[in-house]
């Protein structure tokens, strides 16, 4: 990429902001493409950004058939060359190499792009994709800025093109099942009132990234892709590829650990209450990564009008702490709480003992599994007048026996055929973030922000 | 004992039915102990998946439960077991290379010690060659401090010498009565 491309990515995020919210509120969603391609036409496929999550999203998509990866694309010499030979050395043929999007994007004739770029360039990179012609499957969350989200649709809605975001969970079966089976369909939980997330990820897991400094790609290199973004002054090499390798720890760049683990859980709050939150309010600290841009714990709270009535949502991020029961989104309910992870490990159902509906029908039609029953708290510290009658525990009937992404890029492919809709298009994708972008703001000047059109829409 | 004495008791013991078939029913154990666990070597599972059957049908979310299969295959051939082996290969006293052909040679040694007591070919030898091998797995257990497991063997040896001791009550065999 050029200079002139880091030019264009801060031209582009300022046209962007200037046209403004609600630019094409209303405008139909585009969710699978009009042309239906022939079920054996392979899809040319293309990749910008071959770093860690390009590997998580390669693993999940190499056992779909009809795809054919054609070209990579990256700033690291050595990760691009790593993507290039895991393709060769499955499918066969190397891919074309491209140190620059733009370049891979006039150059190559393709169906469909995989972004997975650092957060900052994900708007920029999604929409060039889309101007050229591609479908886009871009990686959470959308943008580092609500703007650049933004963008994001308007190039999908001007252009025609799909575009999916990466918030995986939209395609699990398992997830799919709870909502429309059990929430939805059964309604085991009662009136959900509360709905509670977290991610606690350990110190240890939390650490700046470092690589040895000759496989980094130079000053030049850095400085044109934006990696000083937000900085007036001159940086050092050490502090750009700080930067580089880092970005997730910078503001200009990401959204930081509320964004990073939370956009995903967020999401699901706001998928299965089947709504978006009137208001938030948060508190953040830099309590043990001091030096880090970003909050390193994040805790905060959404209310929600449902249409089943008031409900509100804690969700906290740590990256100071696993302890306490790692991932999970839980809706709690006054008959049940269904409580889900993406790891089958984190997930767990519980019935409330005073429910009137029995839950053997539901074992017996195959819609669950119970555990255990309620154990009672007993022992000399238990005052029985505290204590509510434990409720039964229950699990899934069954699980994924896939990656968790590969339903979500499977839904991608089956929607650019024609075949399917998409899970989680780009405008739906920025309704359920938009919140997201409030949380930092929110905890920073720690006030309540009560949401309006202009916070949470197009 | 003079040699009429000695004939005797050899004729006695030969026609006492009692310590015959107890030697057959001990080289009957340890011969199938030694084949089956053999042969327990190539033994592994062929996963599956099946979709979840909700109401009587499978699901159409693609929810899918595990259908572990037991099959066999050269494939799935393990002399000693993976835990075990990353941990012997920890252990300076058992060479690398040592290590890896004794695990080539455990499960076949098994088997074939397994078959030929069992079809009463060279019972001696067999017994023999038997209590040689659960010695070498205790020597690894030894150094892995798997004092159950050492006790474990050491049973084993133990039925191998009271069958050794007992051989002279064999009359089933094929081949080579004299080994």
């Amino acid at each position: 990429m050029s200079e002139q491309t880091n030019i264009k990515r801060r031209d582009f995020l300022r046209t962007g902001s200037a046209a403004g919210a609600g630019l094409v509120l209303g405008a139909p969603a585009i969710l699978r493409a009009e042309t239906k391609n022939a079920p054996s036409d392979e899809l040319r496929i293309g990749f910008i950004g071959c770093g860690k999550q390009h590997e998580v999203l390669f693993d999940a998509m190499k056992d779909i058939p009809g795809m054919r990866y054609v070209a990579v694309c990256d700033i690291m010499k050595t990760r691009l060359g790593g993507s290039a030979s895991r393709i060769k050395s499955l499918f066969g043929d190397l891919p074309e190499r491209y140190f620059d999007a733009e370049e891979m994007l006039s150059k190559e004739d393709l169906d469909a792009v995989f972004v997975a770029t650092p957060d900052f360039w994900h708007a920029p990179h999604t929409v060039m994709a889309l101007e050229s012609g591609c479908h886009v499957y871009c990686e959470k969350m959308m943008s580092n800025t609500l703007e650049g989200a933004r963008s994001m649709v308007r190039a999908m809605d001007d252009t025609g093109k799909l575009l999916q975001i990466g918030h995986q969970r939209r395609s699990n079966p398992r997830y799919l099942f709870v909502l429309d089976m059990l929430i939805n369909g059964e309604k085991i939980c009662g009136q959900i009132v509360n709905a509670n997330g977290q991610w606690n990820r350990a110190v240890g897991s939390s650490q700046d990234i470092s690589v040895k400094e000759s496989i980094l790609p130079d000053e030049q290199t850095l400085l044109k892709y934006g990696f000083d973004e937000g900085v007036k002054g001159k940086l050092s090499l050490e502090e750009l590829r700080h930067r580089f390798l880092n970005w997730r720890t910078y503001k200009a760049l990401s959204g930081g650990p509320i964004s990073d683990l939370g956009a995903h859980q967020i999401d699901i709050f706001n998928w299965f209450l089947d709504a978006q939150p009137k208001s938030v309010m948060a508190s953040g600290g830099r309590n043990y990564f001091k030096d880090r841009e970003h909050f390193d714990n994040v805790m905060c709270v959404f209310d929600y009008d449902t249409p089943a009535g008031g409900a509100r949502a804690f969700y906290q991020v740590l990256t100071t702490t696993s302890a306490g029961g790692g991932y999970y989104e839980s809706f709690m309910g006054t008959d049940g709480t269904v409580e889900i992870s993406e790891r089958a490990a984190y997930t767990n159902i519980y019935r409330e003992s005073g429910a009137e509906r029995s839950w053997d029908e539901l074992i017996q039609r195959g819609i669950l599994r119970k555990v255990a029953a309620g154990e009672a708290a007993g022992g000399s510290d238990a005052v029985a007048a505290y204590e509510s009658a434990p409720p039964d525990k229950f699990e899934l009937p069954g699980g994924l026996s896939k990656p968790p992404h590969q339903p979500h890029i499977e839904n991608f492919v089956a929607s650019i055929r024609g075949d399917a809709t998409l899970t989680c298009d780009g405008r739906h994708a920025l309704e359920s973030e938009a919140p997201i972008y409030w949380v930092n703001p929110a905890a920073e000047n720690q006030e309540i922000i009560h949401f309006t059109d202009e916070h949470l829409h197009v | 004992m003079t040699d009429s004495a000695q004939e005797k008791l050899s004729s006695d013991a030969g026609s006492d039915l009692g310590p015959f078939l107890g030697f057959l029913i001990l080289r009957l154990w340890l011969g199938i102990r030694a084949l089956i666990t053999g042969i327990e070597k190539f033994a592994g599972e062929k996963a599956s998946e099946v979709a979840v059957v909700v109401d009587g049908e499978p699901n159409e979310y693609g929810l899918t439960s595990s259908d572990a299969e037991k099959v066999y295959g050269f494939g799935n051939y393990h002399g000693v077991p993976e835990a075990l082996y990353e941990q012997l290969e920890g252990e300076p006293l058992i060479p690398g290379f040592a290590l890896k052909l004794y695990d080539v040679a455990l499960g076949p040694l098994l088997i074939i010690t397994g078959l030929t007591l069992l079809l009463g070919i060279a019972t001696r030898l067999s017994l023999f060659v038997m209590g040689v091998i659960y010695c070498s797995l205790t020597v690894g257990l030894i150094l892995l401090s798997q004092d159950g497991g050492i006790a474990w063997l050491g049973i084993h040896v133990l039925l191998v010498a009271v069958a050794l001791f007992y051989v002279r009550y064999n009359r089933c065999q094929l081949f080579a009565k004299k080994l």
